[in-house]
């Protein structure tokens, strides 16, 4: 018999100095709020669905200025933003049926995946967001270039004896530095969240996969 | 849920209430952070109760949700609030001469196991609940080869703590 199972004999016995709730007290337990990650998980997924939707009709509302329709016509205007918004749905679906699968009974390392698999849904979501936010900014940008009176002033004051397209680059230039930091920042935001939230998760995780190496 | 249903769950947790002290002692520092993770391990239970089918024991299910709860849901396992140190006050219940013995002896394996992972902590805890390596691989989700040989390698690490 080694040391431990001497210990554990001991073990068995240490009731007596543990604490003991009254059912009165249990049941005052019941229906008190979660505080835990999962429920974070979907709040802050409520979050960015919202905050990226909204984000989403700022930038066409912001685009309708430059009279959008117009130029490019209804279909393609339309066709973007229906797009869009298939593509929210999608991944509202996908982060529906990964979150349903999270199941507290499940074994932990089952457990730990599907919060994991969760997570990487609204990394992608966050992904395809930035990148949808990127490329209407800058075709929104490529679009003053032209059309809007402050860009075209702008324009003017960069002119001196530089060529057209050269102004053009600059200006594009900086849409593009100015939309890449506001997505770098972002991006780094929600790494921050979910880097605080699923901390404890991930090295658990990882110390029960290395168990199974 | 039904009247019923909640006094059946508060009868079963009431009576099996000592594993999750059990997990609340090794994975919190203090009283307060003890009482806020058996409370979530409540919230949780009662949460997943409708689940239970009663295929397992509910101890056996109980096992399972109390310990994901610890190493998995719960957002505050470092905290570490010095008021009440566990340590100190957690074995301060009235007991006869000859408990003092078994007592530091506790004293000293809670000590050795709270310097183990989560996860070693989870494997040691149900191994000294004596649950075989085929119910403790089903809680971890590991295989049972694999949880015997990471229990040997604890069960040295845990003397070498104990025997220094």
């Amino acid at each position: 018999m080694d040391q431990l199972d001497i210990l554990k004999s001991k073990w068995q016995t240490q009731d007596a100095s543990l604490p003991r709730y009254s059912s009165e007290k249990i049941k005052s337990l019941l229906h008190h709020k979660s505080s835990s990650i999962v429920k974070w998980l979907l709040f802050i997924a409520i979050g960015e669905f919202l905050f990226f939707s909204l984000l989403g009709v700022v930038a066409h509302a912001f685009n309708k200025d430059y009279d959008f329709i117009e130029i490019f016509g209804e279909g393609f205007y339309y066709g973007t933003s229906a797009f869009h918004y298939v593509v929210i749905f999608i991944f509202i679906y996908f982060f529906y049926k990964n979150y349903k699968n999270i199941s507290v009974d499940q074994p932990s390392r089952s457990l730990m995946k599907n919060i994991l698999k969760t997570r990487k849904t609204m990394k992608y979501y966050i992904w395809y967001n930035l990148i949808y936010v990127m490329v209407i900014g800058m075709w929104g940008a490529s679009i003053a270039l032209d059309n809007d009176p402050q860009t075209i002033a702008l324009k003017e004051m960069l002119a001196h004896d530089r060529g057209e397209l050269l102004v053009d680059l600059m200006i594009m230039g900086i849409f593009f530095v100015s939309y890449a930091i506001a997505c770098v920042v972002l991006y780094l935001f929600y790494l921050l969240i979910y880097g605080i939230l699923l901390k404890k998760l991930k090295r658990n995780y990882f110390e029960l996969k290395k168990i199974e190496i | 849920m039904s009247k019923n249903q909640e006094q059946e769950f508060v009868r079963l947790l009431e009576e099996n209430q000592n594993i999750v002290h059990k997990i609340c002692r090794l994975y919190t520092n203090d009283q307060d952070a003890h009482n806020d993770l058996f409370q979530e391990v409540t919230v949780q239970l009662w949460k997943a109760y409708p689940k239970f089918r009663g295929d397992s024991k509910f101890s056996t299910w109980m096992y399972r949700v109390a310990l994901n709860t610890a190493i998995t849901l719960y957002r505050k396992g470092k905290r570490r609030v010095q008021t009440q140190a566990y340590d100190s006050v957690e074995f301060k219940i009235e007991q006869k001469e000859e408990d003092d013995e078994m007592m530091e002896q506790l004293t000293l394996l809670y000590g050795a196991i709270k310097q183990l992972n989560d996860i070693e902590k989870a494997l040691v805890f149900l191994y000294l609940e004596d649950k075989n390596y085929k119910e403790i691989s089903a809680t971890l989700g590991i295989s049972e080869v694999n949880a015997r040989v990471k229990m040997n390698r604890i069960k040295t690490k845990l003397t070498n703590i104990i025997n220094p």
